[in-house]
């Protein structure tokens, strides 16, 4: 299992298509006002559930298997009939003790309050008391239907790449990592499958780090629902030759020097595949970062699109600010760019939770209806 | 929109999670409803195990694992779930092979979690009791033979899973009535792929001190598969000679929960494999215990004796004395084990592991009524697979019985381990 991801519980049970993203946030959008918060809720969330794991000092292994318990759970059920503030420390919780790095249930507990207690979350009615944790675990352990060994795309990073660069803390940021991968596809079980097996892309420095920190960032969106790791891993690899200066200066030299039979307008097409096939041929060390990706055995439009998808979620995050005085001077954006802080999505959630409560107990009828009933007919129609 | 009623606000302040609870709590399908609980079969520091019928068409027999439920005074409350538990749910939902139990679903209920496993009639240590007690034979070569080799083609499959089980032992391993043989109880195992704490910081002892390889017994901090191998190796040696072959008394964790010198198993495996010598095992000079391992009475290796009247094939002894390597780098790994001269060598093993020797099939598993029943919801209808268990008999398969000796003092039950963490 460790090993074979195409056998796990992950691949099985727990990629979902759009679709079933959408049906999922069906209810959500009843009671929003701007589908858009919903976007910003998905980094909001991301955010706390990071907030929370570095108090507990969880490695960033068991933070990213938190978040993913967090979304897994929000395929099932909706924000605006749920606490997610328990749900993220009950997330917390069964994360550590999966990962194989338990926290002690009075810790979580403590740190949550502090953190949740206060601006920008204001959640205080956290509860206290560490049973009310543990019966979330309950819960959440149910809902999770017990698939708690989650791939992450850490491991594929390294198994994928290196840096070229030995200087000292380069080498210590990247033995530190080595000690943060998580269950992914192990490179050293046999001949990779999905590739030439030839070796490693060695990025530039810094390179690796870049790729490392764009991956940290795709857990502020739904990606890790809808996509295998490895293949969030290559997209992350191929942002950073995009993006990473150092890295984007080797791909565009050997571009540059390649046959007049790449046409200008190559370097400026994502991805430029043709191209590739005859820079691979190229003597070391002009290693062309996307002749490796080109040779590996994905779907390169799969991976443009989840690149695109990683775009998407930086846009949204450019506009998600801690702190709205901070931000630009309002006229700097247009209408549909207006800067959202965490405070103004503590309050869309509350007021979300608040009408879908009201809702419960006087529907439209007029008449309140037994609990029950009303359950049973979410359940119908969900 | 009006102004939140009282209602709303109540709910949101106080229990925000009530309605999803309510909402959960309908469509969940308790035990009872699925499954006919015929009886227990047997206890643990993790709760109690039941042999149960499903209520749907198959009508299949299955075991369920009830973990022990939290209690503040008489009140079952929430205190979080069992490291052990996360561990066995989260390992089970993974793996499938022939080879290990198969978890079939796990079910939350009332605060206690139960794991429903395939049920298998038999296990080693019924086998080996059998053997010493009522045949009063050995168990025959192909019926030794295909044990191992099925306990090691399951033991290559949690390996190739980076799985260490950490706990194998008679008891642990079980098989079905087909001959079948099932590896089982996964709560001490884990996941060994570049773990992010050493797997020492987890936890302080493993495996249960008879089948506990050397490098842990010397307190080795990192150890790696060969501890599995050890243990087949010790649960290969008492298949053939019906005792432990290291049966040691375990000296206890102090007040401190400092881990103790194991004198008395070091010297019940020296007095057989000779005390290890620096050659053949290079890394023991570093090791912790190493000074206390010195003031021993040295031994020689008497093992070809040993195997002598018990194995009495000289390609099982090599097998046992591969396994038996002092040098964990050097002991033979599952998947070399397997590829092993003795397996290759008449008579050959089986699937059905009891194919040449139906005879030596021991009784069915015992069950009993629940001594605590409060620990499943009875089911309305009556007990009726009474006619199995004896009267009065505590049927735990791992306690009690003639071949269990009752060693006085602390000294206690060796095939209990303990668990920590």
């Amino acid at each position: 299992m460790a090993t074979d991801f195409w056998a796990s519980s992950q691949y099985k049970r727990w990629i979902v298509d759009r679709a079933t993203l959408r049906q999922a946030r069906a209810d959500d959008l009843l009671y929003i006002d701007d589908p858009e918060h919903l976007d910003f809720l998905a980094i909001y969330f991301a955010e706390v559930v990071g907030k929370l794991g570095k108090k507990l000092r969880l490695p960033q292994r068991a933070i990213a298997t938190a978040t993913v318990f967090f979304r897994r759970f929000y395929l099932k059920n909706s924000y605006c009939e749920t606490d997610p503030f328990i749900v993220i420390a009950a997330c917390c919780y069964v994360a550590a003790k999966a990962e194989e790095c338990p926290v002690h249930i009075k810790n979580v507990v403590g740190d949550a309050r502090q953190i949740f207690c206060h601006e920008p979350y204001n959640a205080k009615n956290f509860p206290s008391d560490n049973s009310k944790l543990a019966e979330m675990e309950f819960y959440l352990v149910d809902d999770l239907e017990c698939d708690l060994t989650v791939f992450h795309p850490y491991r594929t990073l390294l198994a994928l790449c290196k840096s070229v660069d030995a200087s000292d803390d380069q080498a210590t940021a990247q033995e530190e990592e080595a000690g943060e991968v998580g269950a992914g596809i192990a490179a050293d079980d046999g001949p990779r499958y999905w590739g030439t097996g030839e070796g490693q892309l060695e990025l530039p420095p810094n390179g690796l780090q870049t790729a490392w920190f764009i991956v940290n960032d795709t857990y502020r969106s739904e990606l890790c629902l809808l996509y295998p790791p490895h293949l969030i891993a290559i997209a992350a690899i191929y942002l950073t030759c995009i993006f990473h200066p150092a890295t984007h200066e080797t791909v565009a030299a050997v571009l540059a020097s390649g046959s007049a039979s790449t046409t200008a307008s190559a370097a400026a097409d994502p991805p430029p595949r043709r191209s590739s096939r005859q820079a691979a041929e190229r003597k070391k060390p002009a290693q062309d970062p996307l002749a490796f990706l080109a040779e590996l055995n994905v779907s390169l439009p799969l991976i443009a699109t989840i690149a695109q998808e990683i775009i998407a979620m930086y846009t949204l995050w450019d506009r998600y600010k801690e702190d709205a005085s901070a931000a630009d001077t309002p006229d700097s954006r247009g209408e549909d760019e207006a800067v959202v802080t965490p405070a103004l999505l503590t309050a869309v959630l509350l007021k979300m939770r608040e009408a879908r409560f009201q809702d419960m107990a006087h529907p439209s009828s007029g008449r309140p209806v037994a609990v029950n009933k009303m359950l049973e007919r979410t359940q119908a129609a969900g | 929109m009006s102004s939140m009623d009282e209602w709303t606000s109540n709910i949101i302040q106080n229990d925000p999670m009530r309605m999803y609870r309510a909402k959960r709590d309908a469509t969940r399908r308790s035990v009872s409803s699925k499954y006919s609980i015929l009886g227990f079969i047997s206890s643990g520091t993790y709760g109690r195990v039941y042999k149960a019928q499903s209520l749907g068409e198959d009508a299949k027999i299955h075991a369920i694992k009830k973990f022990k439920p939290d209690k503040e005074g008489d009140v079952i409350t929430y205190t979080g779930i069992s490291q052990s538990a996360i561990r066995e749910i989260a390992l089970n939902r993974e793996i499938d092979h022939e080879n290990i139990v198969a978890l079939k679903e796990v079910i939350l209920e009332d605060k206690s979690i139960y794991m429903v496993f395939e049920f298998a009639e038999h296990d080693f240590l019924a086998i080996i009791q059998h053997h010493a007690t009522t045949l009063r034979t050995a168990i025959t070569p192909p019926v030794l033979k295909s044990l191992i080799y099925q306990l090691f083609n399951g033991l290559i499959y949690l390996h190739s899973c980076h799985i260490l089980h950490r706990d194998l032992k008679p008891a642990n391993i079980l098989i079905n009535a087909q001959g079948v043989v099932k590896i089982g109880d996964l709560g001490l195992a884990r996941l060994i792929y570049q773990p992010l704490q050493p797997l020492f910081a987890g936890d302080k002892v493993v495996v249960t001190i008879w089948y506990r390889a050397p490098e842990l017994l010397m307190g080795a901090k990192h150890y790696n598969k060969a501890i599995d191998c050890w243990a087949v190796g010790c649960v290969m040696a008492e298949l053939a000679s019906l005792r432990p072959i290291f049966k040691g008394e375990e000296a206890k964790l102090d007040s401190k929960k400092n881990v103790p010198f194991q004198r008395d198993q070091l010297l019940k495996i020296f007095e057989v494999l000779g005390t290890p010598e620096e050659q053949d095992w290079p890394g023991v000079k570093d090791m912790i215990e190493y000074q206390n391992m010195k003031r021993l009475d040295p031994y020689t290796n008497r093992l070809y004796e040993w195997c002598q009247t018990r194995v009495r094939s000289h390609n099982g002894y090599d097998l046992l004395r591969q396994l038996f390597a002092y040098d964990p780098d050097n002991r033979l790994t599952a998947k070399e084990a397997l590829q092993h001269k003795w397996f290759h060598e008449e008579p050959l093993p089986t699937w059905n592991a009891f194919q040449a020797a139906p005879q030596q099939i021991p009784p069915h598993r015992r069950i009993t009524q629940d001594e605590a029943p409060s620990m499943v919801p009875l089911p309305a209808a009556p007990f009726n697979s009474q006619t199995q268990s004896k009267p009065g008999s505590s049927a735990s398969m791992s306690g009690g019985g003639p071949y269990v000796v009752q060693s006085g003092g602390n000294g206690g039950n060796g095939r209990k381990k303990q668990r920590m963490g």
